[in-house]
Order: structure tokens, then sequence, then C-alpha cells
């Protein structure tokens, strides 16, 4: 039915179509997608309704079979942990998004600038971003080290604490420090997106708004910042999905704790399953994490198809 | 038009020295910031065990040693760990890469039914709880015979990295213009030609910035790694995991050492390319 | 657009995927830890299994435990394939091994993780090789789940009490503190004579509070009682809780402290008690600022509410599993060499410290006269009780339910220690099928 709609490339060529041995330009266009389709469909989608399915079952990872308990396991979730997970998960992955965010384009315009050594820095800048992520986890683990680390060493020689912290065992600095470890490994990133960014911004614009008198603030909001809108809502939005997701640093640092108040979705999904072994909970807590996404996901969408009207 | 990346246009001399003096204090920051854990890092590779653990700790080491960097050339292990990341990153760069530029010029050249939904579909698959899919996809793997293969952890970090490759490049295949293939079609050239001959040396630059992001994926997992493959299949972070930290004690200055020694190589390698590294950003994701 | 233009580059993709997988496994290295003696032209095909376990890869025990696997395997024409976990990784692993039905050979497991395992069903009963072996009583039983002998042991020992004599005396204390009260008097004296010096560096850190249940013990708690009931937020276990927080609040023992922290502490001279394996000794005394380390250390059976109370220590130690399917006899009688021949055994604990499980090697000259260790056996390991989650397939769940309400006590979230037990009691009672 569709297949005949007009193609974006030129009628003329249509008469490419009815050659015999040739594909349509449609069935072409499905055969290019297919691998892709077929693995996301493979190891993204299946698994993923197979252990959205099992929510609906009490099932354990050591035993094998499980029965049918319908809800039982969603309000298991809804009524103990749902709410304070639901609030870490926030707090982590909009604050992993927003930290990196300011410190990486803080970090792109100062490489951007008349700096020594600018190509070296560019790439040096890389380095927490280089370091496999469960090393620098275990890094930071040992920096806030409350009985030998080096930060709690650090403020005691300035006078600023008399007493080692343990930043990882109370609650709020618990999560404070992982967001710190985070932000290190991955504002560099961030920093070259928004650098590349900053490149294109064409050098005759930010003259002639120099001429017209306008001081570095005023350039950097009216030039610069319109200018990155995209790549800045690129990189929010990428940080964002990504870090959701993200566990490794959360699982060295403090596995979830102390009392839960680092747990976020992820860490309470590898914990369910791995030291509960309840397969069952694991599932009702990711069948109430997608049908949480399924919002951002839309969200999601409208900023992403937004250049199809370009072309339909 | 000539693009900024040269000094910015301050117009007063005074605006001008204010700004660098701030410049260099925000440099210097920001470089304390990513440095000092690397410095400490390095500071804790040379120094021997008993001193790793001493309170308040010391910035710079009281005795220096080498032996934590002799330890790791006295393992060969690891040497299997770095290439298995090495090799297992890279062909996920490379599987990425091939699979999402036909996926983006197929969404982003063609129309066709179904083409909305495996848009929403490929977009929305990155959101999805990987920490939940672990388990069916090693029962999956475990029942198709495919633990502890390569291919197990290329598949699994291609798949999750298709979705923003595919985004990534399928945003610079919109800026092609049809012309450009309307052209070539009309001089005959098949579709595969159209790719491979046309398409793909504009889209380089693109294809740098993506394989990147694919090739991180590879080299940084740590949990499916873990699971799916064995010993001998190893990635780096759970090969230094394992190797580093025991059940009654980790080797800090150890795992420190080695951890810096991996991570060399492609920091000159960034170091080295980071002017084109940056240029194939600007063509990729970043075209306003 | 022709069709076989468009699928010779989708067969590249495939035989790229597919020489991957192929290439992968061809260039596997060859199981490692087997070189052949030349056999009989007339024997069997050489056994092969798998052997699990984190010695095999952790820095001091991995020259040790693969020299045992290559010795074996040349002289009993058996292959042995290794598959190294990280400690905190390998029960995880494991399970789901044997979940996906891949599980196979030998492991080495930590007792606590014995209930787990055998929950899967996967594993071999093992009683006929425990036989006649001369293993102990206590070693024994630490390999059992409701009677059936799973495991055997490999080493049994216990989590208990260590102290450097010389900061006690420097301190004043000149005799052991036999109670709970002569404890807190002699801390108390620590902290004044030497401000630098952590009295208890007793656990606090989440992970590791599972040392909790030695205190609550001590305070007449029993934690799951013979019935099966879990009696946290008994008198007990709420004075012992109390009473450990009180020492956290005064000063005498410091926040976070982890085994691993402990340690290094403890081997640079600034912990005057600590809590910790039997193996400590050689741990803390490797890479130590403080010279004579060795000479220093006292174990210390654990202060006692009343006089004439038994002292608390929790049953520590590695057995060795085998799963059922192939191999599994060659596999168990690997099981029953490594962990009951002679030879091995006592090698073992003179280069590792860990005590062996037979009557025959502990009665062995070289154990009996390491006097740290029989010392430690006599005033720690002999009273010593096993976890009371240990006989429950969730018992690692379980287990952390308690840390995590402990630590929630400890770091004031939770106001009264009563409150924070039966919350546990109750978050504990329906994992107890």
């Amino acid at each position: 039915m569709s297949m005949e709609r007009v193609s974006p490339i030129a009628p003329s060529t249509r008469g490419w179509q009815k050659r015999p041995g040739r594909l349509r330009d449609s069935q072409t266009a499905v055969l290019l997608v297919l691998p892709a389709a077929a693995l996301l469909l493979a190891i993204i989608v299946y698994p993923l309704l197979n252990s959205m399915l099992i929510g609906f079952f009490d099932k354990s990872l050591i035993y094998g079979g499980g029965t049918f308990v319908g809800f039982k396991n969603l309000e298991a979730v809804l009524n103990n942990e749902f709410i304070p997970v639901l609030g870490n998960t926030l707090v982590f992955a909009i604050g992993a998004t927003l930290l990196p965010f300011f410190i990486g384009f803080g970090a792109s315009l100062i490489l951007n600038g008349p700096i020594p050594a600018r190509g070296f820095l560019r790439g040096a800048f890389l380095l927490p971003w280089l370091v496999p992520s469960v090393i620098a986890s275990f890094l930071w683990l040992w920096i806030f080290n409350a009985n030998y680390g080096v930060l709690n060493g650090f403020l005691r020689s300035l006078g600023v604490i008399s007493q080692n912290n343990s930043w990882l065992s109370t609650g709020g600095s618990a999560m404070l420090a992982v967001l710190l470890a985070k932000t290190w490994q991955t504002f560099p990133w961030i920093a070259v997106m928004l650098l590349a960014g900053l490149q294109t911004i064409p050098a005759d614009q930010m003259e002639s708004a120099a001429i017209d008198g306008a001081n570095r603030w005023n350039r950097f909001t009216h030039v610069t910042l319109p200018h990155l809108r995209n790549v800045i809502g690129i990189v929010l939005l990428l940080s964002l999905i990504w870090n959701f997701q993200h566990f490794e640093t959360i699982y060295v640092m403090t596995q979830g704790g102390p009392a839960k108040a680092t747990t976020t979705f992820s860490v309470a999904v590898y914990q369910t399953a791995f030291q509960a072994f309840d397969l069952g909970k694991a599932g009702a807590l990711g069948i109430l994490w997608m049908l949480l996404l399924s919002v951002v996901v839309i969200v999601y969408l409208r900023f992403g198809m937004r250049g199809e009207e370009d072309f339909s | 038009m000539k693009t900024t990346s040269g000094p910015w246009m301050a117009t007063r001399a005074s605006e001008r020295a204010l700004g660098r003096i701030g410049l260099y204090a925000a440099l210097a920051l920001a470089m304390f910031f990513a440095f000092f854990p690397i410095y400490w890092m390095l500071v804790t590779s040379l120094r021997p065990n008993s001193e790793v653990f001493a309170f308040p700790p010391s910035l710079l080491p009281q005795t220096l040693t080498l032996e934590h960097y002799a330890n790791f050339i006295k393992n060969p292990q690891l040497l299997v760990y770095l290439g298995n990341s090495v090799l297992v990153a890279t062909t996920t760069a490379l599987v990425s890469l091939i699979i999402s530029v036909y996926a983006a010029y197929s969404f982003s050249k063609f129309r066709y039914t179904g083409r909305r939904a495996l848009m929403f579909l490929v977009l929305s698959a990155q959101m999805f709880p990987q920490a939940l899919l672990l388990i069916s996809l090693y029962l999956m793997f475990s029942e198709l015979k495919m633990l502890d293969t390569y291919a197990v952890l290329v598949l699994s970090f291609t798949t999750f990295t298709l979705p923003l490759c595919i985004w990534m490049l399928k945003g610079y295949f919109d800026h092609i213009p049809t012309d450009l293939i309307e052209a070539a079609k009309i001089d005959g050239a098949g579709q595969m030609q159209i790719i491979h001959r046309i398409l793909v040396p504009i889209v380089r630059p693109a294809l740098v910035a993506t394989g990147i992001f694919a090739f991180m994926r590879g080299w940084n997992d740590f949990i499916y790694a873990l699971t799916l493959v064995g010993k001998s299949k190893q990635t780096l972070p759970p090969g230094l995991v394992l190797t580093y930290i025991g059940e009654f004690q980790s080797q800090w200055a150890d795992m420190m050492a080695a951890s810096l020694l991996v991570s060399l190589p492609l920091v000159i390698a960034f170091i080295l390319f980071q002017r084109q590294i940056v240029s194939g950003l600007t063509a990729g994701a970043v075209k306003g | 657009m022709n069709a076989q233009q468009l699928t010779r580059p989708l067969i590249a993709a495939g035989l790229l995927m597919g020489t991957i997988a192929c290439g992968g496994q061809a260039a596997a290295p060859p199981p490692a830890a087997a070189t052949k003696a030349p056999a009989p032209p007339a024997a069997a095909a050489p056994a092969e299994f798998t052997f699990t376990g984190w010695a095999i890869n952790e820095g001091a025990s991995k020259e040790v435990v693969t020299g045992y696997m290559k010795a074996y395997g040349a002289s009993k024409n058996a292959v042995i394939k290794e598959q190294p976990f990280p400690f905190g990784e390998e029960l995880n692993q494991l399970v789901l091994q044997a979940s996906g039905g891949s599980a196979q050979g030998a492991a080495q497991l930590d007792i606590a993780w014995l209930a787990t395992m055998a929950a899967t069903g996967k594993l071999k009963d093992l009683s006929a090789y425990a036989k006649d072996r001369g293993y102990t009583q206590a070693g024994l039983l630490s390999g059992q789940v409701k009677g059936v002998q799973y495991g055997l042991p490999w080493t049994t020992g216990s989590i208990g009490m260590a102290a450097n004599k010389q900061l006690l005396d420097a301190a004043g204390v000149t005799s052991m503190p036999k109670t709970v009260a002569e404890f807190e008097t002699a801390l108390l004296k620590i902290k004044k004579s030497n401000p630098d010096v952590i009295p208890y560096a007793g656990m606090t850190a989440a992970a590791q509070l599972k040392d909790i249940l030695f205190w609550i013990w001590t305070f007449g708690g029993t934690v799951i009682d013979n019935k099966g009931n879990v009696t946290l937020g008994d008198a007990g276990s709420v004075a012992a809780l109390e009473w450990y927080k009180s020492l956290l609040d005064r000063g005498l023992m410091n926040k976070e402290m982890d085994r691993f922290t402990a340690r290094q502490l403890f081997s640079q001279g600034k912990v005057a008690f600590y809590d910790d394996a039997i193996v400590m000794k050689g741990i803390v005394t490797k890479d130590s600022p403080v010279k004579n380390l060795g000479d220093l250390i006292v174990p210390v059976a654990r202060p006692v509410l009343k006089e004439g109370d038994k002292p608390q220590a929790l049953l520590w130690g590695h057995i060795v599993v085998v799963f059922e399917g192939k191999n599994a006899d060659a596999a168990a009688q690997w099981a029953q060499f490594l962990t009951s021949d002679l030879a091995t055994t006592t090698n073992y604990f003179e280069k590792l410290a860990l005590p062996p499980t037979t009557d025959a090697a502990l009665k062995a000259d070289l154990v009996k006269k390491d006097s740290f260790t029989s010392d430690w056996s006599s005033k720690i390991t002999a009273t010593a009780n096993a976890n009371p989650f240990a006989l429950y397939a969730a018992s690692a769940r379980m287990e952390s339910i308690l840390t995590e309400r402990v630590n929630a006590y400890l770091v004031g979230s939770v106001p009264t220690a009563k409150a924070a037990l039966d919350k546990a009691a109750a978050d504990i009672t329906p994992l107890l099928k």
C-alpha cells in the first residue's frame, strides 16, 4: 500500500524499480535495516519481555519452576522500596547529567581558549574517561575512604575538618560522593562534544558581535548558546538516558548503601536478582521501570524525530 | 566561512587581561580536578605496599619503587586481558558501524511501512534496563551454547550501542542532499555502490565519533564481560578486579600501576588524533 | 537494485561474526595446568573437569593451588580447567551457571555459601568421599546441609579477636579482659594512654557487620532459635547493639571500619583489638612497618557477659563441592585429594597458614608446632558457632537485611536498636522457607 508513496529520491528513478532482478527501494530499505532490527529484537526486546513476564511469577534463580502470582510482586515492590528507589534514581540521573554538563561546558570553553599546550591538553583531559570505569570507581572509593583516604587527609591538613569524615556511610554525602566520582569520569566526553560545537561557531559572527559592543557575557548568550543548542540537547538527553542505566560506580563504591541511600533502579534490580535471587521481584522492578520510561521515551521521540518534518 | 578555533575576540585590553587571568585560574582548577586523581594513581603505583595505607597520606612517595610495574610485566595474563579488550572493543566498533550505517541510511533516505515503528524501537531500546537483561541474556546464550566466545560480547555490546550509533549517523545522513544520490542512480549505481562509494566517504568523519562511543562501550563494560565469558576471554575491567581484589586484601598499588599502563595507549592515541576526533565530532552529531 | 548485490555485504557481515565466534574458540589458549604424562596405550582418555575458585587467581594462593592442579593432572591423567572468579562475585556466577545447567566439576566455596548452592539441586552427595579420610567433626559439619555431605572441608577456622600485646602493655592492661566490663575498661585505658591508637577496630562498615553476630550471642541473643524462629529484637540482641553503638559513640571504635582497613591499621601498629579470621597473622605481618609485629599478636578469647560463659566466635572456612554431571566422580576424587591428602594439606598450611581439616594433618609437626594456630584454635575455634543464616538458601539476603538494619542504627537513621532489630526480624522471617 504505502510502497507507492513518493520516495524522496526523484520519480525519474522509479524506472529502475521495474527492471527484473532489482529490488524495489522499499524492499532494499527493509533489508538494510534488518541486521539492526534483528539484533535489537533478539538481544534486547526478547530478553526484556521475558524478564518482565517473570515479574508476574514467583521465580527464584536458585530453584527451577515458578508459580503465577499475578500482581503480588508489583504490590510488594510498590509498598516497600519503590518510592525511595525512584527518588534515588532521579537524584542520581539528574545530578549525574547536570554536574558533568556544567563542568564539561566550562572545560570546553577553557579548551577553546588561548591556553598553552592546547592540543596536548585536549587529548589529556580525556584521561578520566579512558580509565576503565570500574577502576575509576575503585579509585574514588579509595579517595573517599574514611580511614586512610586522601580526601580526609587533605581536608584535615587544611584544617577544614578535625576528624576523619565517613563520606560513604552517611546518606547524603554518599550520594554526593558517587555523583562526584561519576562526574569526574564523564565530563571529558561532554567537554569534547561541546568543544566540537564551539569550533563550528563562525568567527565572523563572534567578531561582528564584538564590534557591536557586546561584552563577553552577551556574546556567550547571544552567539555561543544558540549555536550550541542542538549539541547541548543531544548531550543532555544521552547523558540522562545513560545515567538511568548506570550501575557500576554505585555498585563498587557503596553497593547501594548506606541503608539503601544510593540504591537506584539498576542497583535494586541487580541486588534483587543476585542477593535475594528473586527473579520475580526483579521483573516487577523492570515493569515499573518501563512504565516510567515510556513517559521519557515520548519526550525523547519528540526531540529525536524533530528532523523528520523536513523530509516527510 | 571561517570557524572559530582561535582566541576570544575581546574588545578591550583590560577585559582581555582580566579574561586571561580568569581563564588561567579556571584552567588550573579544571586541571586539578581532572588530573589530581590520576596523579594519585601514579603516586600510589610508585609506593611500596607498606606506605600505601599510611595516614595521613603524603603527597609524594617517601620511597620510590617500581615493583608494581615489574609485577605487571611478570603477569602475562594481564596482557591477555588487554588483548581481549582491544579485540572486543574494536570489533564492536566495526560491527556497530557497519550495521548502523545501513540502518541509518534506510531510516534517513527511504520511506516504508514500519519505518516509524522501527525508529521507535531503535531509539527507545537504549533505555531498557540493561541490569535486568543480564540474567535473561545469560540463560539465552547458555542454551545457544554461545557462552565464553568473543561473539557473545561483541553481539551484546553492539546491540547496546546501536541506538546511539544509528541516531548519530542518521542525523548526518539527513544532511546529505538527495540530489547526490539521484545523480548516482541516474549514472546506473546500485544501492550498495551508492553506500560504499559515495556515502561512506562523506560520512567518514562521523564514523570516527560514532566508532569511539561504540569502542568505549566494549572497553568499559564490567558486568557483562564478567558474566558471559571465562578467564581466557575476559576483558580488562573484570580481569583487573579478578587479579587485584581478593578475599583477604586488595592490591591497590598493583592495580593502579596496571590501570595506568593499560590506559596509556588510549591516551596517547587520543592526544595524537585529537584534532581528527574533534573535527569528526563536529561533522558528526554536532551540525546545528 | 540487485538482490545479489545486497546480500553479498550481509553475508560478509555474517561471515565476520561467524569467524569471530569460531576463531575465538580456536584461539582460546588450551586449558591451563595440564601436562599429561605419556599414557599407556590402553588407557582411557584423560578425565576433563573444571575447578572453580578465587584461590586460583588471588596473589597469595595462585602459585600454590595451580601447582597442585598441575601435579595432580599429570599424575592422575586428568585435565583440570581453571575457572577463577573474584571472591565477591563467585557465588552469583556459580548460581547463574547452575541455573543455566552449565555448572561442572569442583568448586571452592566459602562455608556461608553452601546452603544457597545446595538449594540449586545441582550438587553431588560426597558422603562416599568423606568416609575414612579423618576429617574433623567441625569440618564435616561445615560441609553439610540438612545432614547431606555436599562439601569436603578444605580449611576450618574461625573469626575471632586478636590483640597487639605491646599496645596493651603500654596502656597498663596487664591481663586479657575476660568479661565485657573488663574489656570496656581496657579500651578506655588504651584510648587514654594513646589517642592515636584505635582501641577496638570493630567492624562498622555495612559489608562486614555480620560480626555483630558474635556480640549478639555474647549478650545472650540467639538470632534464630532452635525452633527456627527469628529472635532478633529480644533483650540480648538489643543489649548487644546498644553496647556496640556506645563503643562507637565514645570513640572506642571508628566509623566505616572494614576488615581491610582494620588489617592495614593493625599492621601499622595502630589498633589494639580487632576481629579477623585465623589467617590474619600472615596478612598483617607482610609489608608491616612494625618489624616484630608477628611476636606481638595474641589471639584473644572473646570477652563474655558473665564469668563462666562460653566465649563466642564465628565459624569460618572453605569447602570444595562437586556438581553432578560430566566427570563428577573424577572431580570428586580431586576434591578429596585437595582437602585430605596429607602432603598437600600440610604444604597448604605451610604456605598460606590455612588450617587443615583432617586429624592426621592437624597432628603433623608442622601444624602442631605453629603455636599461633594452636593457640587460636583452642581459645577461639573450639567454641565457635556457625552463622545461623548459613542453613538457609536465602542466607546472603538474610545477612544483608541484618547488616543494613544494624548499619542504619549505627549511623543514626533509625533511633532505637529495638526498632532496627524488629524490622530486620520482620524482613527475614518470610525468607525462612
